[in-house]
């Protein structure tokens, strides 16, 4: 078993927990093992707490890396935002000035951080840990004949210095991990905008989400996959929303591909949350019931 | 702007039209971490180019907010409204700057700025507050909790905010002074 120190965040824990499920129950199939942070606080998150004070951002981040440094383990984390934020603070971090600088804070709280452990996203784990073979092996029902669309999200892959996931003018891993499932991955002309869901604006987010939405809708995909819980309650709560301005009809189901994954994996459909959705992904309601008479 | 253009009649410009840098802006802003980074820009718009929010909005231009800062005009870049919120973070102008100038990150350092003077929108500030009040950004519901419990799953520990609010204080030895 390759053990990790899991970072599940804020938003799966709270407002996804289906997803922090499907994490805890597909892993272990793949050979992967999560230990948790009983004290771990949000990464802070690389948007809005970030935009306060950098500064205790990064000190706060190199909190929760020390947790991860007690136990000798590197961190995974299951969303792009908590990714990006510990990334970077392990990044900003090498630089002596600024590690000196957080270490001061540190120490009214006698922690102090050493720049020992790494910060992986679960797809990177699954890809380099598992493999996409072991991913294929770990399939009880394929999704054979579900056309899937991909939507990267930025912090996955950008900034690509620091993240070092994949080439983010042509990234291949998410392909890779659907076609590893049996569903068919289908790209779309859109498939690199941002979601939008950072910018503090009305107009900006609603156009970029409906171009989206629109060649998603071109490709006639079943379903959009993700892997990052900011832009899935974009596309879930944001597409009515898009929907109703422009008066459109998306249907455009988002789903988080852990849950995908677990379904592939035999796990009950009921556990997964779908029917929890804004947007539910009926057509795999038909995998399950192929499943369950297999 | 043609004012060079009749030779004969090169008048000076007044005294209001003169971009005069300002240094303190500049030096205030420098402070932040990784603050002096557009410093290294030079306006080749390799930014624009790649930027959603440039492409969905007139407003917003990569390239002219690192010119602004260059000249330290604040009072275009700090205040209410400011344009800087339309940034998406999608971190694509970092990607294509030849020279490493990160605009995203000095955009960010320009909204420490905000928030220092107390200048945040309210959706972005709401949510500082849940952190800092809970250790999350984002608020448990009681309905999360009994799906969790019903998922089989721990419920969610509370954070050491003992710990948190240490860590926020502000104190001399960040300035080095």
């Amino acid at each position: 078993m390759n053990k990790f120190a899991f970072f599940p965040g804020c938003m799966i824990p709270a407002r996804y927990p289906h997803m922090e499920y499907a994490i805890r129950k597909t892993l272990p199939n793949l050979g992967i093992e999560l230990e948790d942070l009983p004290e771990a606080s949000c990464c802070p998150d690389p948007i809005y707490f970030k935009s306060k004070d950098k500064l205790s951002w990064l000190s706060i981040a190199a909190r929760n890396l020390c947790l991860a440094e007690d136990k000798g383990l590197d961190i995974v984390t299951n969303c792009s935002g908590c990714t990006a934020t510990l990334s970077e603070a392990r990044h900003l971090l090498e630089d002596e000035e600024l590690r000196t600088k957080v270490n001061k804070r540190l120490a009214r709280i006698d922690r102090e951080y050493k720049g020992e452990v790494r910060v992986r996203h679960i797809v990177t784990v699954v890809r380099d840990v598992a493999g996409y073979e072991a991913v294929k092996e770990s399939v009880k029902c394929k999704l054979e004949g579900l056309k899937v669309a991909i939507h990267y999200g930025c912090h996955l892959l950008k900034p690509s210095k620091i993240m070092n996931v994949d080439d983010p003018n042509d990234p291949k891993v998410m392909e890779a991990l659907i076609t590893a499932l049996g569903a068919t991955p289908v790209r779309h002309r859109n498939w690199f905008l941002c979601c939008g869901k950072a910018c503090q604006d009305e107009d900006i987010p609603a156009n970029m989400m409906r171009d989206i939405l629109s060649t998603v809708r071109d490709v006639e995909a079943d379903i959009l996959c993700l892997i990052c819980p900011t832009c899935f309650s974009q596309f879930d709560h944001g597409q009515v929303r898009v929907g109703k301005r422009f008066g459109e009809d998306f249907n455009t189901p988002p789903v988080y591909y852990f849950q995908l994954l677990a379904l592939a994996q035999g796990i009950q459909y009921e556990n997964l949350g779908f029917n929890r959705q804004r947007i539910k992904p009926k057509i795999l309601d038909k995998i399950e019931t192929t499943l369950s008479h297999a | 702007m043609n004012r060079m253009s009749s030779e004969n009649n090169l008048d000076k410009p007044k005294e209001d039209e003169i971009v005069r840098i300002d240094f303190a802006f500049r030096k205030e802003l420098a402070e932040k971490v990784e603050g002096n980074l557009a410093s290294f820009c030079y306006q080749c718009g390799a930014c624009v180019g790649d930027c959603p929010a440039t492409f969905y909005s007139d407003d917003f231009n990569p390239r002219e907010i690192m010119l602004k800062v260059l000249y330290g005009l604040e009072k275009e870049l700090i205040g209410e409204d400011s344009v800087l919120w339309l940034c998406t973070n999608c971190y694509n102008c970092t990607e294509r700057c030849p020279q490493d100038v990160k605009p995203v990150e000095v955009i960010i350092s320009l909204k420490n700025m905000l928030a220092d003077r107390g200048i945040v929108p309210k959706t972005v500030s709401r949510i500082i507050d849940t952190f800092e009040k809970t250790g999350r950004t984002v608020q448990l519901s009681s309905a999360v909790t009994k799906e969790r419990a019903k998922l089989g799953l721990k419920p969610l520990e509370e954070i050491p905010m003992d710990e948190i609010h240490k860590l926020l204080a502000p104190a001399e030895e960040d300035s080095g002074k």
